[in-house]
């Protein structure tokens, strides 16, 4: 059963078109990904889903309820991590997670217990009291998705949560965005590292200047849309041998990247090629496909650019 | 509405500016206005002189001026006319007494005045004032003894004397003020009222600082209403002002020994003031685009309102035009509030129009920041 169905959504900034009738839906107890580089319009989608802004056209539904109509109950069960970390710097970590825990309503006994639980979580028990200014980057971040996690949603929207951290703080989100799966919170994650969506999710939409470009099960966008590759990498080839097999080649750092749909035959004729021609190859080695070749196959540019 | 109180009132408390900011530069303020003001009236008006009569009628002269409660005498002998005159010229010196040689002879001789000359500062008409005023008294004094020894010599009784010298006008002086009006009660309040104002700078702060870091879009994602956002912040100002301003008052009262008159006036005034105070600050922090222009204009509306609502020195001293700009200022209406009450012995009835007038100010505040809060809201989302 879908927890979120989002129809025809358009948002217009002034004169810009932020989003072009965005439509996409989220299966209960999934992660799913919304990929696409910055200004795609993933932000602008999770603040109408979060009730943070109106949309202009189309229908947003969570858990059945209109996210224009049903704010107030909708709020209570969704939690929302935003790009930017929203904490009191001069206050401690407990203080902030208070602060939100009573906004979400939660009180008295439940609510440290519950702040208790997503210390825990994020593996910041130790540093509970102390001021949030004095934390690295990478420990706000966990403790502003802590806030999201007080009152327990059954819908966690987490945008670019990872944004400039170090990789320990990524590897405890990575963990932590598991365990609550694992617990059957639908998450939807949206990034432009297409690395963290291959990693956590299940499915996904890849959003780019306001339009949804594709979505689907990460396997079937990859087999639709990803290209199988040979890299190799010779010292004596100024330009890469015409091979049949094929299909295209482009230069990537100190070697090529081959395009084809027959692996065995590819690289047997690029063997003897070498062999042939006396070139000493330092690298062979095939390329799965990933969502960066299906980013390139579908708008022709790379999410990186 | 609570959680926001109480975050607001914790994040005051982490500022160790705010501190500075509502109570220590305030005191400061109050400690230093009124030590330099608070003795002007208990310092002795020194006149320089030069006797060059030296003679008993000379010597009488000026023992009269040291007489005077209020004036000191004092000569330079090691400096000639000339250098001294110099020395006013220089700026150095306001004025000099010069009793020339022959005083004393003109003094006797009677038919036509013995003169005694005044050089002064053509740019100090205020420090020569007091000097002029108290010659001409003492030519008075003088003229009036020649007077009644010409009435003795026609035959007048000390009585009929007395009569004729007597003025046909005498001023009577009443002073109708419950405590004594001096220059505490002026600066207490003063400063009290402009300190108020200030807290719309942390107000511009705390909203704008919120809007910009994306605080606000994620309260919006929470079940908060916005109007207990803006209520809540607003409240937590609000007592942060009443502590200002009791914390200022109660220590013009034990350390200057400043009268608070009727307290519960006082404190209604204070509440007054309070509201209105922060609902400017609210309108305010609804209505700048930076936190820049919104301390340009607490700057304005808190110095501007302070010359002419009469917090710095008393409003009756201001220019007429200053005056009437100053009656529609709310902080006219406060420290003539807390004025009637600490100096003229006013109570609740008698302070309504300025409670109304604090209140009128705080609701109109609290009614363009309404108006304005949803576009607010708006540019904290996008």
């Amino acid at each position: 059963m879908a927890v979120v169905e989002v129809q025809g959504l358009t948002k217009t900034y002034d004169k810009k078109q932020a989003l072009h009738n965005v439509s996409f839906s989220v299966a209960g107890g999934s992660c799913f990904g919304l990929l696409g580089p910055n200004g795609a319009g993933k932000s602008t989608t999770m603040k109408i889903l979060t009730g943070i802004l109106d949309g202009d056209g189309g229908t947003a539904k969570i858990l059945g309820l209109d996210v224009q109509h049903d704010r107030d109950n909708l709020r209570r069960q969704v939690g929302y991590v935003p790009q930017e970390i929203t904490l009191y710097d001069k206050l401690s970590a407990v203080d902030n997670l208070r602060f939100f825990g009573e906004l979400y309503g939660v009180k008295g006994a439940e609510l440290r217990e519950r702040i208790a639980a997503v210390l825990e979580q994020v593996g910041l028990t130790d540093r509970a009291k102390d001021a949030v200014k004095t934390f690295s980057g990478g420990m706000k971040r966990r403790i502003n998705i802590a806030a999201a996690l007080l009152h327990q949603p059954k819908l966690l929207i987490l945008d670019e949560p990872t944004v400039g951290i170090d990789p320990q703080s990524r590897n405890h989100i990575f963990n932590m965005i598991r365990d609550l799966k694992q617990q059957g919170v639908t998450i939807i994650y949206s990034t432009h590292y297409m690395e963290e969506v291959e990693t956590l999710c299940d499915h996904l939409a890849i959003i780019d200047n306001g339009h949804v470009i594709a979505q689907g099960a990460l396997q079937e966008l990859l087999d639709q849309y990803g290209q199988t590759s040979i890299f190799v990498e010779a010292k004596g080839w100024a330009e890469l041998p015409a091979l049949a097999e094929v299909k295209s080649s482009r230069a990537v750092d100190d070697g090529y990247m081959l395009e084809t749909d027959h692996l065995l035959e590819t690289m047997q004729s690029l063997t003897q090629t070498a062999l042939r021609q006396g070139v000493h190859v330092r690298k062979l080695e095939t390329v799965r496909p990933s969502l960066e070749t299906v980013f390139l196959t579908l708008t022709g540019t790379s999410l990186r650019d | 509405m609570l959680t926001i109180i109480r975050k607001e009132v914790l994040l005051l408390l982490k500022e160790k500016g705010t501190f500075f900011w509502l109570f220590l530069l305030p005191i400061l303020f109050i400690v230093m206005f009124a030590s330099v003001f608070g003795n002007i009236g208990g310092q002795d008006i020194t006149i320089q002189y030069l006797d060059q009569d030296d003679t008993q009628a000379s010597h009488q002269f000026l023992d009269a001026i040291k007489e005077l409660k209020g004036f000191t005498l004092e000569s330079d002998n090691d400096l000639t006319l000339d250098e001294q005159v110099q020395q006013i010229k220089d700026g150095k010196q306001s004025s000099l007494l010069v009793i020339p040689s022959g005083f004393e002879k003109e003094l006797q001789a009677s038919a036509a005045p013995a003169n005694i000359e005044l050089y002064r500062d053509a740019t100090a008409d205020d420090a020569v004032a007091p000097v002029q005023a108290v010659l001409q008294n003492i030519a008075n004094g003088y003229r009036e003894g020649k007077i009644s020894g010409t009435l003795q010599g026609l035959g007048k009784t000390d009585v009929e004397i007395q009569q004729i010298l007597t003025p046909p006008i005498a001023v009577k002086e009443v002073k109708e003020n419950a405590s004594k009006a001096d220059m505490v009660s002026q600066v207490v309040p003063g400063y009290t009222v402009m300190f108020v104002f200030f807290i719309i700078i942390s107000m511009v702060r705390s909203f704008i600082k919120e809007k910009e870091s994306g605080m606000l879009a994620r309260l919006r994602s929470t079940p908060l209403k916005p109007l207990s956002y803006l209520m809540g912040t607003w409240v937590s100002f609000i007592l942060v002002a009443l502590i200002q301003c009791g914390v200022l008052l109660a220590f013009g009262h034990f350390v200057y020994d400043l009268q608070l008159g009727d307290v519960l006036a006082v404190s209604l005034i204070v509440l007054c003031l309070s509201i209105c105070g922060t609902g400017i600050g609210l309108a305010l922090s609804m209505l700048v685009k930076s936190e820049n222009q919104g301390v340009a204009f607490t700057q304005i509306l808190t110095m501007g309102g302070a010359v002419v609502g009469g917090l710095w020195f008393p409003y009756d001293f201001l220019p007429r035009s200053a005056q009437v700009v100053g009656l529609f200022t709310p902080q006219y209406w406060a420290q003539h509030g807390f004025q009637d009450v600490m100096i003229r012995g006013a109570h609740l009835t008698d302070v309504w129009p300025t409670l109304l007038v604090l209140i009128g100010f705080g609701v109109l505040g609290l009614l363009v920041a309404l108006a304005r809060y949803r576009k607010f809201m708006l540019t904290a989302s996008n």
